[in-house]
């Protein structure tokens, strides 16, 4: 039995379905994260779990109990919220404590606690100050431990680092995701940013429309997208999700991508998935991650099916890190990740090996995977 | 001037322009500022001379004998109507229907605000809408149903002083005049504190939820904190519109020795045995006005303040 357990969960706001039956199960220790575009439902599920929503149909368990009937205070958990919300008629002392005091915790106890969450956090030196004399890094730091101190079975995130700046973001990213590690807490974080999910999660629950996309370990959701969906929000740059047709190749199948004034290119690919079959000469498409599209002397040296063709060169973005070159295949710009020092140069045609153990292909009709 | 002016000449006659108009504002600003407190200045320096120098000097000279009797006089002396008594037992009448009735209608509109925002039930837009109507309802209107009501509570509370032995103060002239002020500046301050409030952080609130607290910790330990400057601002508001109500005041409280501060000036304006006596009108008319003045010269930065954040984020 996992530790979290939200079953066929239903939140309607009068007619309106914002959640249409999420399920979602979470291990003890393990690092939830709700992704999603605005809109989603995310926020909403978090808030329905901390109790701050009532639920229409469904329900939410926590360590074998049935949470959704009580009120916030009695669900054992701690919320950091995107804003902090910290109290700003208190100190960051006063803050972490209110919880605890609002329990009827005595003094000399709450002290304690404080002290060590603030020895955890290395917030000691802020204690006496109040939240409006603190930057941006160190507020967050509080509202982690105004949820650390009260050592609750779950902790929920909502956007917590949004609202830092970009390099600060990184920052805070390691230091929760060691602080997940050191502590072991069950964490249940909302995020729209995809890199967040990848980074930090156990589990990730890809959300669109009030319904959970996909649920699998980042793995999963990264190598193995089950639909157009899943396959273009996580990963950046995006998935090249590339109109292709199939074709046949003697006994086995290609791919065929129509280029622009020029031969079509075909791929032929022994290892297919079986349903693909009943795809040939119908419109498919074809999923490829950039780093699976690259110079041939940089392709993966163990991947099963490995296939090159001449490429027409459009643009090229060296990032430092990487290199990433446009091409047009199919009507569609798609990104090939090279080497930093890779040497092309845009307006040639210089061969690209698709790597295609690692390409995926979607029914454009329905935009579920092809298995 | 000639058409193609050096940049020199152009800047120079700029600079003129400017204290040309400075000279006008500023002017037109002090003539403003002297024509609105030349009354307040006459009240002044009549308050402080004597009778002979008033009917023998100028209005606006300063007294040349400065004396405090019309002051003490007004305080401890003066007739209203036909006991003379002084305003000093008018002045506490004054005091203790402000301050219950302004305590008691901020903390009830911050209750209503807190509420209206942060609770949201269905139909909390009606609400809303109906306790605004509460603010452009005109007093007069309401004179004579809130007479009876209150001469029904009045017996009411002559029916519990014969069962218990305490009227729980109904009927009481007082009281009755905090419950009509309470009750008419209950759309007022739950305005204030509705706007105030509806830009208040509701992540607040939910946190404090997360952590505990109760409905009344809540708004005791983390909305009302937070309400400084909409507190003052309903503070100043309430006790100059009590302090200075009239119409309720004399329909309600209008004789005898329970009559408010504004009642009683009136009476001992309208007195008329022999001579009138400016000195000592004016000097009760400044202890009738100095307790607003006192609340804005020490809460005053905040009222603009607070209407300001009400401005921009309601």
């Amino acid at each position: 039995m996992a530790f979290l357990e939200i079953d066929g969960l239903k939140k309607r706001f009068g007619n309106v379905e914002i959640l249409k039956g999420i399920d979602v199960e979470l291990e003890k220790g393990g690092f939830l994260v709700l992704v999603g575009p605005s809109g989603c439902g995310k926020s909403t599920l978090l808030n329905t779990i901390a109790g701050l929503e009532q639920i229409t149909e469904g329900e939410i368990r926590v360590d074998g109990r049935a949470i959704n009937d009580l009120h916030p205070s009695k669900r054992d958990i701690a919320m950091v919220f995107q804003s902090y919300a910290l109290y700003p008629n208190m100190t960051v002392a006063g803050n972490i404590a209110f919880g605890m005091e609002m329990r009827g915790v005595p003094a000399a106890e709450r002290q304690a606690a404080i002290d060590k969450v603030a020895k955890i956090l290395q917030i000691g030196h802020l204690l006496k100050r109040k939240p409006s004399q603190l930057s941006g890094g160190q507020r967050q730091r509080v509202a982690m431990g105004r949820a650390l101190v009260r050592d609750p079975k779950l902790f929920l995130f909502d956007e917590p680092l949004s609202n830092l700046d970009a390099k600060l973001r990184v920052d805070m990213r390691i230091e929760i995701k060691r602080l997940h590690a050191t502590t072991g807490t069950t964490i249940v974080y909302v995020t729209h940013d995809q890199i967040e999910a990848m980074t930090l999660a156990t589990k990730i629950a890809v959300m669109r429309d009030g319904e959970v996309q996909q649920f699998g370990t980042p793995a999963e959701i990264y190598n193995n997208p089950t639909n157009i969906f899943v396959a273009d929000f996580m990963g950046s740059p995006a998935m090249n999700l590339i109109p292709a047709k199939i074709g046949a190749n003697g006994s086995g199948l290609s791919v065929v991508l129509d280029r622009e004034a020029r031969q079509p290119i075909v791929l032929p690919m022994p290892g297919a998935p079986s349903g693909l079959a009943a795809f040939k000469d119908k419109p498919v498409i074809f999923g490829v991650r950039p780093e699976a599209l690259t110079d041939p002397e940089g392709a993966e040296r163990n991947a099963s099916s490995i296939a090159t063709a001449d490429c027409h060169i459009e643009v090229v973005e060296p990032a430092g890190s990487d290199t990433f070159a446009v091409t047009n295949l199919g009507g569609k710009g798609v990104v090939a990740r090279l080497r930093a020092d890779a040497n092309i140069q845009p307006g040639t045609s210089t061969p690209l090996a698709f790597n295609l153990s690692k390409a995926v292909f979607f029914d454009p009709a329905t935009e579920k995977r092809i298995l | 001037m000639s058409a193609v002016a050096s940049p020199a000449s152009q800047a120079a006659s700029g600079a003129r322009a400017r204290t040309f108009n400075r000279i006008v504002i500023y002017g037109l600003l002090g003539l403003f500022a002297i024509f609105y407190l030349m009354p307040l200045f006459v009240m002044l320096v009549t308050s402080f001379k004597t009778m002979d120098e008033i009917q023998n000097g100028n209005m606006l000279s300063l007294p040349h004998a400065p004396t405090f009797a019309p002051w003490i006089k007004a305080w401890s002396e003066v007739c209203s109507g036909l006991t003379c008594v002084g305003m000093k037992g008018y002045f506490w009448n004054s005091i203790k229907m402000v301050v219950p009735a302004v305590l008691i209608s901020t903390l009830l509109g911050a209750l209503n605000g807190y509420v209206l925002t942060k609770w949201r039930f269905r139909g909390h837009t009606l609400v809303f809408a109906m306790m605004l109507f509460a603010c452009f309802i005109p007093f007069q209107s309401v004179l004579l149903p809130m007479a009876t009501i209150l001469g029904s509570l009045g017996r009411f509370g002559v029916t519990l002083q014969n069962a218990t032995g305490f009227s729980f103060g109904l009927g009481n002239s007082t009281v009755n005049l905090v419950f009509v002020h309470v009750v008419y500046g209950l759309g007022f301050t739950t305005l204030f504190f509705r706007n105030y409030y509806e830009a208040f952080p509701t992540e607040l609130v939910k946190a404090a939820q997360v952590d505990g607290a109760s409905f009344f910790q809540i708004f005791r330990r983390i909305m009302l904190p937070n309400s400084l400057p909409i507190i003052v601002v309903t503070v100043i508001y309430q006790f100059t519109n009590i302090w200075n109500d009239f119409l309720f005041a004399s329909a309600y409280a209008g004789s005898g020795d329970v009559m408010p501060m504004t009642v009683a000036l009136n009476n001992v304006v309208n007195t008329s045995t022999g001579v009138v006596e400016y000195n000592v009108n004016m000097a009760a008319a400044m202890i009738a006005a100095l307790p607003t003045l006192i609340v804005y010269v020490v809460a005053g930065r905040y009222f603009v303040r607070g209407l300001m954040a009400g401005a921009v984020k309601g």
